[in-house]
């Protein structure tokens, strides 16, 4: 199985630091992921300097293989091919991945002033479409991963265009 | 006699505002005849996740009735225009019968950068400001002789900063007496307790206050909820 871990546009120190970290790493394992991938972004970490220049890197912790590289321009195939996905708050991310749909552990980033991250990750989580944590302590997100149940999700209301289109029509005279 | 003047001018202009407030209307607003068939659009994106929201609403749309489209899109904001190009190469490869390339980009100076300092915020602001003016109210009465002169019939508004300059060009023409369009703000997905800065302040100017979380309503404040919207 395969993980993968955005943390958007700009950098996300505490949540790259977290990932790498054993207790992460251990629980990855354990819940049978063989494969991770991070997206690093701008991130200050133990490897930054190897992927510097926009390089991929790979490495082997813990019997598993860790791909991390800064960005792409686009995730979704990253998307695509994870069985789960550990992000940032920011809202596009969360609508592109819970549409598909993919387990979502989010992780705000208590660093952005506006806490309105944490809001959205917070109001998601308890309705049961994804799973909001915190990656100051990393226990937190390797006690997240671990008891993570992915059949309890409640599935994501799909993208309805009718309900706009027909707000708009009735304000402009067409109903 | 000049401060009876002023006063008088005050209370004039006060009355004139009081009456094209949302809050105060009891009737619609003064848009196109509605015997005809399309309605001219204008969106603003405001780039980033406020671009991605208000093209995912836009493509909800008919296309052969909101006709012709104007995207307006901040100074430096490439990525917004190319996406926006890039929806309508898109529908018309969908619906090559409607109305295509029937769309136009419009550039304004940004009311204040990412990182700019407060003292040169005004500057800027009103920079921006007379951009919008020029497009809302100048430009309009300027070709006022060809066909579809007007600005838009409808303006739809997601935020951030730069969309509250935007409304208050509109509001200059409301103020005149002049043709404006139907205002629509609708607050981001993300915003589920608190309103954002724009949404406080577009509250009570909009035509439909919209947002997608019912809690952001609890203040019996005005505005309507449908739920998730993109």
């Amino acid at each position: 199985m395969r993980a993968f871990v955005t943390v958007g546009s700009t950098k996300f120190d505490a949540l790259v630091n977290s990932v790498f970290s054993e207790a992460v790493i251990l629980s990855l394992s354990q819940r049978g992921y063989t494969k991770l991938v991070v997206q690093c972004g701008n991130s200050t970490f133990e490897f930054a300097d190897f992927v510097a220049n926009g390089e991929s890197q790979v490495l082997e912790k813990e019997g598993v293989e860790v791909e991390y590289w800064k960005f792409k321009p686009s995730l979704q195939e990253e998307f695509d091919k994870a069985d789960l996905v550990i992000s940032h708050a920011g809202s596009g991310t969360i609508l592109d991945v819970l549409r598909l749909p993919k387990p979502l552990i989010v992780v705000p980033n208590p660093t952005l002033l506006d806490n309105h991250q944490e809001e959205l990750a917070t109001s998601l989580g308890d309705l049961g479409h994804l799973k909001a944590t915190t990656a100051v302590l990393c226990r937190d997100l390797a006690k997240t991963i671990e008891t993570f149940d992915v059949s309890t999700i409640v599935p994501f209301p799909p993208f309805d265009g009718s309900k706009f289109a027909r707000i708009v029509d009735e304000e402009m005279g067409f109903i | 006699m000049i401060a009876t003047f002023t006063v008088v001018v005050f209370l004039l202009a006060a009355f004139r505002l009081y009456i094209i407030l949302p809050l105060s209307r009891t009737l619609k607003p003064r848009t196109a005849s509605h015997s005809i068939s399309t309605r001219r659009l204008a969106i603003f994106l405001g780039s980033g996740g406020h671009t991605a929201e208000a093209l995912a609403l836009l493509s909800t749309l008919d296309f052969s009735r909101y006709t012709p489209r104007t995207y307006i899109i901040s100074e430096g904001d490439i990525l917004s225009s190319q996406k926006a190009v890039a929806l309508e190469a898109s529908r018309a490869i969908s619906h090559p019968k409607s109305n295509n390339d029937n769309f136009t980009i419009l550039i304004i100076p940004r009311a204040r950068g990412v990182h700019q300092s407060i003292l040169t915020t005004p500057p800027t602001a009103l920079l921006s400001l007379l951009t919008c003016i020029y497009y809302v109210t100048v430009a309009p009465i300027l070709y006022s002789n060809e066909s579809n002169s007007d600005f838009a019939d409808l303006l739809i508004l997601n935020g951030p900063g730069t969309c509250f300059v935007l409304c208050l060009a509109v509001y200059i023409n409301k103020f005149a007496g002049l043709r404006t369009p139907s205002l629509i703000y609708i607050e981001s997905f993300a915003r589920v307790k608190k309103l954002s800065l724009s949404g406080r302040l577009l509250r009570p100017l909009v035509d439909k206050f919209i947002v997608q979380w019912p809690q952001l309503l609890q203040d019996r404040g005005r505005g309507e909820c449908h739920g998730l919207l993109v």
